[in-house]
């Protein structure tokens, strides 16, 4: 870091303020999940596990709650909005799924708060977390109001993959070892790969080129994963997400949403804390 | 009963003699002390390897529950260091006297409890072994830390505390020090000759040490507040409902105050028994520190009730819900037991009866100190355990490890602090020298009078 | 990229890539000859393999076989091992997707409890042997009469299997528990078509008696894939469903309602009464005692006999009756019972009134009877129980199927099995099943094997599936099902076999000789096949004819006789029949209703809680008369009263690391009661007693997650379906 080097950063920093926008991000990853049709099957959580080497703990463990998951489904049994409904004798509304994972916030809370920077904004609006730089304070998931972020309680490669198990690891990544925050990359080795490919065939990454684990296993194709990019940045491609974002009114860079047409059911989780995440839920429909 | 703070008329030489014989014979209790804390000490010492060997899963850490009594016993400490500088910088400041006897060991508190605290953000590292990766240090790949970070902030904070109450301690001793060189043989006489650093009491060492002295106090003072202020930054630059709280530097500060008094209590009676300094460490020195914990708890419980009052009355339901979860929920028992202990026992500081009986000021003292702890660990786990997400709510209790850790650090601070008592003088010698002196000359006269001439001139007339 | 515009990062990049590869030549591959095995000669990736480039996948199509659904999957292989699933898009059943079974038969196929080698029982314990012992062994004590006991199997297996069964004029017996061969019956009778097409997706209201059909209902992931369409504007359907415990396709309903096991038929012979009553429906075609049947159900009478309200059966009439296309469903809760027949004909009643015959519920394709699946019940199991206990067989065959598992206590299975002379045990794993053999013939995965598949639910489109090693072999000393069944026919000298040297050979001369009207692609068959994971037939369908069945009054059982509550043994899509229990994955993955992971748990009331004066995570014994287990409480209002779930799964005493004692098994503990139509088991039909015990200390409930309750925070957020109708609907 030179005087030189700040001051360039400086000055490429005040001038992205005047240009507004998102000129400087090469892509923003997102999401769409419909919970109208998410039946909270776990088929995503699994995929994951698959394609992420995510560590099993055991059932000692799961117990103490270290577990790895990092798309998980959360399960409740009531739902604000249906108010006096939810109370009778039976769970007569059926149960609310909810797939978490990292939300991948434009303004991430986990971010600033790391000490050594081990999780940084990426060119592609991911939230980046750099193992090797990670030291384990842990301060990024005791500020994630989503808390989803996981941490390596213990070296895992021994106990979760005996042999021949470990012969499934994604080689495209890492298995982590013990007192590394990891967390959900949107399947960031998939994105470099179709990247590359694009680079190699000097091309343009399209659209639907490649999805993440999750949004390809999903039985309902509640999950939809693209770019966001065309959302905010005028002469980008229009991709599905941005087209699902903009029908459903929600921008990037509120903390709520002023809609037009007041019915669209897209929201996003906790918006009000202004931590502004890439990932959009549409409500679930209830038959009254 | 005593009234005076001090016996005015003892000899000079018999402070020296009584503080260098404290140095050579303490009470058998003194070296029980040392065992206990050796014991205490050698229990962190097994969990830390065993955690270093296996990961942070031992110690019941789990997702929401990512900090736990680690952290709340590094705030804990960091709480007791302020006292210290209350009572040798602040108080020095303003004139009050009556600190003179009691207010090396409490600076040497302050040294020892900073580096009890720094040890703790480094234990509950995940990689410990990185630890280093939080300083600026130059990397030719040009790899800064978070400077956003108030971890960062926190490591510059207690580095800088720890050197500069270090030196202050230091720098107090000097005369102090060539006492002791010149009344010891062997090896003890090499050390005390390489630190008093030349010493020889003429006018014009004393004239810079006390321009020093009193720079460093002035510097000691804000560096105090603004370091736990930022450790205070830890929780309130957070998102967390019941962290991102503004009113925390403040509380935070008189946290620290009111732990760091509370232990300066009960040091104090612990090294008026171990030395047999009862006529220095006096029972109306005892009851002033005793008030001082007073006002400063009651300011403690009024920065509290703010606290609770502008969470009940805000609109942040989510703090509120966490509120109401503190005081009826799991962590009920420990919510109520601090609130109790930290706002209703210290008005027993305020009967005269109970101030100047030691055991009950020994026992309270040491759960005052509870209370607070208390406090700490209810700042930390209650958010975690119950914030935003409600999936997430989950209660945590600290395994063994976790508590192995936490009891050895007061091993690992009374092993530091008992060991500093021994070696170097815990009264100061030319400190109680000049409260005499003035006391016994000019207590009944006009004090403004003697304000006017520099109260720190040595008199020719008795040398030490 | 020329020569000189080499970027210092793009040689990086490419001295990168060398070293990857040559550092993989480094690792010890399933195909390449380790140091560790003695022989000092490593084979380079430097020189790959045919088809291998270090560092890039490629991916492979073939079919799951996690259960008998049979979709289609493509495998992505790296430097010769298979690394991830994903659905084949051609596949007419799953269109691309998979669920977690699926995803995780990964773990089925590198599982470290997998039998690598032959066992054989001398003095009592297995002990290893070569293959040529092995199957020496089987040619000397295969001459008597012989059955075998199978999972659902289909495809050239099924071919194969068929031919060694007619030539040592032995019995096959399709064993599974978690089906619908009450529905199959029914429709059979009552459509003339036992598996008809089901239009999930053309329906606006879907009323399910228990059928879990996104959970574990014949064909999961097809059906979730319709599902959403049915969820989606503009004519967004609605799902009712009503059953005793809630099912995952319970959790997904706009209307749950609990039920009293085993009333379910009459719920629907009260709708219809509400549909004659009121909404005018002629019932004059039906059978007169189906006649008297739905007026006798009164409303109130309806109410007093299933626990449901006159106001919800009202207005799942009305709803049924107003709400356009509808398709009425019976699942396992409705099917296990003495009068399980009954129930779900009365059930398919509502369809033939409703009008739903050819509209939601049309004629399907049927593949060819050789290849079609055999597809397995309960009743089979049942069978071979009464086949084995009377001494008529020889030597007993098993593959795919775990009957000392699944079969009840009350079956007395595990004794009657000891009058069979020799068990031969096809399997990967050393299960409970497999623990008793005398001769364990080792298989290899579903991913190292050659097969085809035709799932035993279709989609109106006949496809079968090709099923191809995404790998070599893991342990060399296993073979695949085929090539076991080849042998096997070769020792019995079975001729049109004689041919092909393995199962490979067979398979492709099969498909490649499938007749051109048949084969809809055309061309190189067996390259299309490969390629595409499917092959598309020729199949026409019929059209349904719907045909009241009688139904005569069901005797219900009377009284508790002090067993008060009804056992409802739910089937999981994860650990589904207990198949699953050896995968880490599955088992680390929480149960989507109550989150449990790792473990059984008992599923009660509240109220019922209270009555026992248990809370979550207290141990109760549940002791039928057949049995007693015991298991940990997790209280919720998503069951009756009357009614206590416990998961299919856990509870084995085999099964390797993962699986062997953890839980229990609530099959192990049902009534011996029989549909008296069918005779398939009645697995609902058990009552069961209730008492607070103990429990292991230091023995927990883990579940995921902490509160259950939303705090009123927008987490998930709900909007009614009026506004959906004026944002994405017709409305």
């Amino acid at each position: 870091m030179s005087l030189q080097n700040i001051l360039q950063d400086w000055s490429k920093y005040r001038k992205g303020n005047e240009e507004g926008g998102f000129h400087d991000y090469e892509h923003l990853w997102g999401l769409a999940i419909d919970l109208n049709k998410c039946i909270g099957c776990n088929a995503c959580s699994v995929a994951c596990y698959a394609e992420n080497n995510l560590a099993v703990v055991g059932k000692d463990k799961f117990a103490k709650h270290q577990e790895m998951h990092w798309l998980r489904v959360e399960r409740y049994w009531d739902e604000p909005d249906l108010g006096e409904q939810a109370v009778s004798d039976y769970q007569s509304h059926g149960a609310s799924f909810l797939p978490m994972m990292c939300q991948q916030c434009m303004a991430a809370t986990c971010e600033p708060v790391c000490p050594v920077a081990a999780t940084y904004h990426t060119p592609d609006g991911l939230n980046a977390q750099v193992y090797n730089r990670c030291i384990g304070s842990r301060y990024c998931s005791n500020n994630c109001p989503y808390r989803l972020r996981y941490f390596n309680f213990y070296s895992y490669y021994e106990d979760s993959w005996p042999a021949p198990l470990n012969m499934q690891l994604n080689p495209d990544l890492t298995v982590r070892d013990k007192g590394v925050m990891e967390k959900c990359t949107f399947c960031v080795q998939r994105i470099r790969a179709a990247k590359d490919v694009a680079k190699h065939e000097h091309r343009e990454l399209q659209d639907g080129e490649f999805t993440t684990a999750c949004a390809q296993t999903c039985p309902t194709q509640a999950i939809v994963f693209g770019d966001l990019l065309s959302l905010h940045t005028a002469g980008k491609a229009e991709s599905t997400l941005s087209t699902l974002w903009r029908d459903q009114q929600v921008e990037l860079g509120r903390t709520e949403q002023h809609k037009q047409n007041p019915d669209k059911r897209g929201y996003r989780v906790l918006e009000g804390l202004n931590t502004d995440p890439k990932v959009m839920y549409l409500e679930r429909v209830r038959e009254v | 009963m005593q009234h005076k703070d001090i016996n005015e008329d003892i000899r000079w030489a018999q402070i020296n003699k009584d503080v260098l014989r404290s140095m050579e014979n303490p009470r058998k209790a003194y070296w029980i002390s040392v065992g206990i804390c050796l014991a205490l000490l050698s229990l962190a010492v097994i969990a830390e390897i065993y955690q270093y060997n296996v990961g942070l899963g031992p110690t019941n850490l789990n997702w929401p529950h990512m900090w736990g009594l680690y952290i709340a016993t590094f705030i804990f400490w960091i709480g007791m260091s302020h006292s210290g500088t209350l009572l040798s910088a602040i108080l020095h400041i303003i004139h009050a006297d009556w600190r003179k006897p009691i207010y090396r060991f409490a600076e040497a508190m302050t040294t020892f409890t900073l580096m009890t605290a720094g040890l703790f953000p480094i234990i509950h590292l995940g990689r410990v072994w990185n630890m280093y990766w939080v300083l600026p240090y130059y990397s030719d790949r040009g790899i800064w830390p978070n400077f956003r970070s108030p971890l960062v902030w926190d490591a510059f904070a207690i580095s800088t505390y720890l050197t500069s109450s270090a030196l202050f301690l230091f720098i107090g001793m000097i005369p102090d020090l060539a006492i002791c060189r010149d009344n010891t043989r062997g090896w003890k006489k090499k050390l005390y000759t390489v630190l008093s650093l030349g010493w020889r009491g003429d006018d014009r060492q004393w004239r810079n040490f006390r321009k020093t002295y009193l720079i460093m106090a002035c510097f000691l003072i804000p560096l105090a507040v603004s370091v736990h202020s930022i450790v205070s930054s830890d929780f309130a630059m957070s998102i967390m409902p019941g962290w991102h709280v503004t009113t925390f530097p403040p509380y935070f500060v008189a946290g620290a105050l009111y732990s760091g008094c509370a232990g300066i209590i009960t040091l104090f009676i612990l090294l008026r028994y171990f030395f047999r300094f009862e006529q220095y460490m006096t029972l109306p020195i005892l009851e002033k520190t005793c008030k001082l914990t007073f006002a400063i708890a009651m300011v403690w419980t009024y920065l509290n009730l703010i606290e609770y009052s502008s969470v009940w009355y805000g609109h942040d339901t989510v703090a509120k819900e966490l509120l109401i979860d503190k005081f009826t929920g799991p962590y009920s028992p420990y919510f109520w037991a601090m609130n109790i202990l930290g706002s209703v026992l210290p008005f027993t500081l305020a009967f005269e009866k109970l101030r100047r009986h030691i055991p009950t000021m020994f026992a309270v003292s040491i759960l005052l100190n509870v209370g607070m702890w208390l406090e700490r660990w209810m700042i930390v786990s209650p958010t975690l355990a119950m914030s935003y997400e409600p999936f997430t709510h989950t209660v945590m209790w600290a395994s063994w490890v976790q508590w192995f850790i936490v009891i050895g650090s007061f091993g690992w601070f009374g092993l530091l602090f008992l060991v500093f008592v021994k070696i170097f003088p815990s009264v100061s010698m030319y400190e109680v020298k000049e409260m005499i002196f003035h006391r016994r000359h000019l207590a009944n006269k006009d004090i403004a009078a003697v304000m006017h001439r520099r109260s720190s001139d040595p008199q020719p007339s008795e040398g030490h | 990229m020329a020569l000189d515009k080499i970027k210092r990062r793009d040689f990086l990049k490419i001295m990168g890539w060398g070293g990857a590869g040559a550092t993989l030549a480094g690792c010890d591959m399933p195909t390449t000859v380790t140091l560790e095995e003695g022989k000092e000669e490593v084979v380079s990736y430097l020189v790959p393999e045919e088809y291998v480039i270090p560092g890039i996948g490629v991916w492979y199509a073939s079919t799951c076989q996690q259960c008998a659904a049979g979709c289609g999957v493509h495998g992505r292989v790296r430097e010769g091992r298979v690394l991830k699933l994903e659905g084949n898009p051609e596949s007419a059943v799953n269109s691309g997707a998979l669920c977690q079974m699926g995803q995780s038969a990964l773990q089925t196929h590198y599982n470290p409890d997998r039998i690598q080698q032959p066992l054989l029982r001398s003095g009592g314990a297995l002990k290893k042997v070569s293959w040529d012992e092995a199957l020496a062994q089987l040619q000397q004590k295969a001459g008597g009469r012989s059955a075998w006991v199978t999972g659902t199997i289909s495809g050239h297996q099924a071919v194969l299997l068929d031919a060694y069964v007619k030539a040592t004029q032995a019995r096959h017996y399709p064993v599974e528990v978690v089906g619908s061969p009450v529905w199959n019956r029914v429709c059979q009778d009552m459509l003339g078509d036992a598996n008809p097409r089901l239009r999930i997706d053309e329906a606006d209201l879907i009323v399910s008696f228990g059928a879990d059909f996104l959970g574990t209902w014949n064909s999961p992931v097809h059906f979730s894939r319709q599902y959403a369409r049915f969820r989606q504007g503009p004519k967004r359907g609605m799902l009712i469903q009503i059953e005793p415990a809630m099912t995952l396709t319970g959790a997904n309903a706009d209307l749950w309602l609990a039920i009293r096991p085993g009333t379910e038929g009459v719920f629907a012979l009260g709708v219809a009464n509400v549909l004659v009553d009121r909404y005018q429906t002629s019932i004059a075609g039906l059978p007169a005692d189906a006649q008297k049947a739905i007026r006798l159900y009164t409303p109130d009478h309806v109410k007093d006999i299933t626990g449901v309200s006159v106001d919800q059966l009202m207005k799942v009439a009305e709803l049924l009756k107003k709400r356009g296309n509808s398709l009425v469903l019976a699942g396992s809760t409705a099917e296990g019972h003495s009068y399980g027949y009954q129930s779900v004909a009365s059930i398919m009643l509502l369809n033939i009134l409703l009008g739903n015959v050819g509209k939601t519920l049309q004629a399907n394709v049927h593949a060819p009877a050789q290849l079609a699946p055999r597809v397995g019940n309960t009743a089979n199991l049942v069978a071979f129980a009464e086949a084995a206990a009377a001494g008529n067989i020889d030597v007993a065959f098993f593959y795919g199927s775990n009957p000392l598992y699944l079969a009840p206590q009350s079956l007395g299975l595990k004794g009657k099995l000891d009058k069979v002379g020799f068990k031969v045990a096809l399997s990967s794993f050393m299960d409970e099943t497999t623990a008793q053999a005398d001769l364990v013939l080792p298989l290899a995965s579903a991913l190292e094997d050659w097969g085809s598949h035709v799932g035993a639910y279709q989609n109106g489109e006949l496809q079968v599936s090709i099923q191809q090693p995404l790998m070599e072999k893991l342990y060399p000393e296993t073979r695949g099902f085929g090539d076991v069944m080849l042998g096997l026919l070769k020792q019995r000298q079975v001729r049109e076999f004689a041919l092909y040297e393995d199962y490979y050979a067979y398979l492709r001369n099969a498909v490649a000789a499938m007749p051109a009207a048949l084969n809809k692609a055309g061309g190189n068959a067996w390259n299309n096949a490969l390629q595409h994971g499917v092959v598309a037939l020729n199949a026409g369908s019929g059209a349904l004819r719907p045909r009241a069945v009688s139904l005569p009054q069901p005797e219900m059982a009377a009284g508790d006789d002090g067993y008060p509550y009804h056992l409802v043994p739910s089937a999981r899509l994860g650990l589904w029949d207990g198949r699953h229990a050896n995968i880490p994955w599955l088992q680390e993955a929480p149960d989507q209703i109550t989150k449990v992971v790792w473990d059984s748990w008992v599923e009660l009331h509240p109220t019922t809680a209270a009555k026992l004066g248990v809370a979550r995570g207290d141990t109760v014994k549940i002791a039928s008369k057949a049995g007693a287990i015991e298991a940990k409480v997790y209280v919720y209002k998503g069951i009756h009263p009357d009614a206590i779930g416990v998961p299919l799964g856990q509870g084995h005493d085999e099964y390797g690391r993962y699986a062997k004692g953890r839980g229990v098994n609530p099959l192990s503990i049902l009534n011996d009661t029989k549909d008296q139509t069918t005779g398939e088991l009645a697995l609902h039909a058990t009552r069961v007693q209730l008492s607070r015990t103990a429990g292991k200390p230091g023995d927990k409930l883990v579940l995921m997650g902490g509160s259950e309750s939303q705090l009123g925070r927008k987490m998930v957020a709900t909007v009614k379906a009026e506004v959906f109708a004026r944002s994405e609907g017709d409305a």
